[in-house]
């Protein structure tokens, strides 16, 4: 353990670098959560060993095999406004500063052990919690190596999307027009799958959805500074999280948009803070509590909700016998927003934030 | 009568607040339980409710008023909303066309979901926003007299006929449900099936059974 409290590992270098490149500056945020860390973190002993997690598990055991960690510099303490820095260190795949990327490719990370000890909450100080909570949702590659091609390569989908789904219905009909003229059986749009459905269905369900994302990303947290008032800050952190969820909705059409991927984007958008295109991403790991053909499938809502009020039998059979028989108050009634929102709405942020350091360290993933 | 000795109310009534998402079905609900309002409310998910008693004609009514969400999406989930359901607000937005426009919609929606007798009454919120209506009053008045609703323009921001819509819908059900308490008395123990849109048998014997209504 160190002096500020950070168990040795956290410390490594690793934590320090930033998987984003971020040329979207998005201002780190003055009023960053305040919680007392009452959690003790016990250091590290065994090397670390790369273990993918669930998501990426096509290949099982570590790609890393170099066990022993060189480096246990200590992490510069304003390592959030080195952020640009690091990013370039991270991302530049010239590896410019040899040394570090050297270090890092060395790198060896036991997935279990990081999901152990983040399970009881993560040490404040974004910049661990935004890369623990990347490795804890499978978003890097095991292979640190990967990292920045990865990176580059999600950008550019990303950009790439944004430019052919948020376009505006008037560009897009001056563009339809000008292909029709090109070609009036297949115009190019249609044959990239974008507009392949009758347009002016298309457009009305999205003005329908784009309103319906506007009035919820308008009522995220407002209370909060980051996300909520004129500040130039929590606008653009608007916009950023309109387009995810624009994207989103139009990249995932069985599910589209529904109301509360706001709530759960918001905690990852705050913790990464960066480009948009790791929250999209991101959020794609969310989409099945959301999708209604899912909805009584064994990973569905009916069957989380079935799940809870067992859980709650087994432990506590008195409430359970209370709320189910006696008041007729089932799980659905006050359970639904708890499992759906996976509790943003139940706690303050901050605490919100803590309690998904545990959620996202179950090693077989968020409840839902 | 054991079994209405722990209550301080003599009806317990459901009644569920629907509308397009945003157009201030939440608010209507804090203005009335808790005299609240929020501009700057976060959107429903899943259920929310809250309960308030009121007199009406002298009795002790318990309303139990359901929140939900608007997104069409959460309707098959919440399935469970309208189950028991004795009344409903229909809410639209008076300056979101749309919001008017989707009452038919919602209309469909209580037709398929809830009980046939349930009491249907049409709130035109944000009344406030007069400088920016898309819906006229009369506008609202005609769909109502068409499908039979009451109707009432509100203001949860200004609290106007806020009291007023939930007296009005809660004096209706208080009618309906103690004509069919009486009903229920005179129909001998003719074991009814509590349920959906159950028929009561009317049959002029006067037995002195229990009145089988809300209160659990």
């Amino acid at each position: 353990m160190t002096k500020d409290g950070k168990p040795d590992w956290l410390n490594n270098l690793l934590w320090s670098i930033t998987l984003s490149g971020g040329e979207d500056h998005i201002h780190c945020h003055s009023h960053s959560p305040t919680i007392s860390p009452n959690v003790v973190f016990e250091p590290i002993i065994q090397p670390l060993v790369l273990v993918p997690p669930p998501a990426t598990a096509s290949s099982p055991q570590s790609t890393m095999t170099s066990p022993k960690s060189k480096s246990r510099d200590q992490v510069d303490k304003n390592n959030d406004d080195n952020s640009n820095d690091n990013d370039q260190n991270a991302s530049s795949s010239d590896g410019s500063p040899d040394d570090i990327s050297r270090k890092f490719s060395k790198k060896v990370v036991n997935l279990w052990e990081l999901w152990q000890n983040a399970s009881q909450g993560i040490p404040e100080g974004a910049r661990i919690r935004s890369t623990v909570w990347k490795l804890l949702l499978g978003y890097p590659p095991p292979n640190h190596m990967q990292w920045s091609y990865e990176l580059a390569k999600k950008r550019s989908e990303y950009k790439q999307f944004k430019e052919e789904l948020l376009m505006n219905p008037t560009e897009m009909a001056r563009k339809l027009e000008k292909s029709a003229v090109r070609d009036n059986d297949h115009s190019e749009y249609e044959s990239s799958g974008l507009l392949s459905r009758s347009q002016g269905w298309w457009y009305f369900k999205d003005s329908e959805i784009i309103e319906q994302i506007d009035q919820d990303v308008k009522h995220t947290h407002p209370d909060m500074n980051f996300f909520s008032g004129n500040s130039q800050l929590a606008k653009s952190n608007r916009d950023a999280l309109k387009d995810i969820l624009i994207v989103f909705s139009k990249l995932n059409p069985g599910i589209r948009y529904v109301q509360g991927m706001n709530e759960i984007l918001a905690p990852l958008f705050y913790v990464f803070r960066n480009d948009p295109d790791e929250e999209m991403a991101l959020l794609s790991g969310f989409r099945d509590p959301f999708y209604k053909q899912l909805d009584n499938i064994s990973v569905g809502i009916h069957a989380i909700i079935t799940r809870l009020s067992q859980f709650l039998k087994e432990h506590d059979q008195e409430l359970w016998r209370h709320l189910e028989i006696t008041t007729k108050v089932h799980p659905q009634f006050y359970a639904f927003r708890w499992i759906t929102l996976l509790l943003t709405q139940e706690f303050n942020f901050a605490h919100s934030l803590h309690i998904w350091d545990t959620l996202l360290s179950d090693p077989e993933g968020p409840p839902v | 009568m054991a079994h209405r000795v722990d209550h301080e109310y003599e009806y317990l009534f459901k009644i569920v607040l629907i509308g397009d998402s945003g157009v201030g079905k939440s608010n209507i609900l804090s203005r009335y339980t808790r005299n609240e309002f929020c501009l700057e409310s976060k959107s429903t998910i899943g259920v929310e409710f809250a309960t308030r008693t009121l007199q009406v004609e002298g009795k002790a009514v318990k309303a139990q008023i359901w929140d939900t969400a608007g997104q069409e999406r959460y309707r098959a989930i919440t399935s469970a909303y309208y189950r028991g359901a004795v009344g409903a607000i229909l809410v639209y937005d008076i300056t979101k066309r749309q919001t008017f426009d989707n009452v038919q919609r919602w209309l469909r929606e209580l037709r398929n979901h809830a009980d046939s007798n349930i009491v249907l009454m049409m709130a035109g919120n944000k009344s406030d926003l007069n400088h920016l209506r898309a819906v006229s009053e009369q506008d609202g008045q005609a769909l109502a007299e068409k499908e039979g609703l009451s109707f009432l323009e509100t203001s949860a921001l200004d609290a106007t006929n806020i009291q007023k819509a939930f007296q009005t819908i809660l004096t209706e059900v208080y009618h309906i449900v103690s004509k069919k308490a009486l009903a229920a008395q005179e129909a001998k123990a003719n074991a009814s099936i509590p349920g959906q849109g159950t028929t009561i048998n009317v049959a002029e014997t006067s037995g002195n059974t229990k009145k089988g209504c809300c209160s659990t």
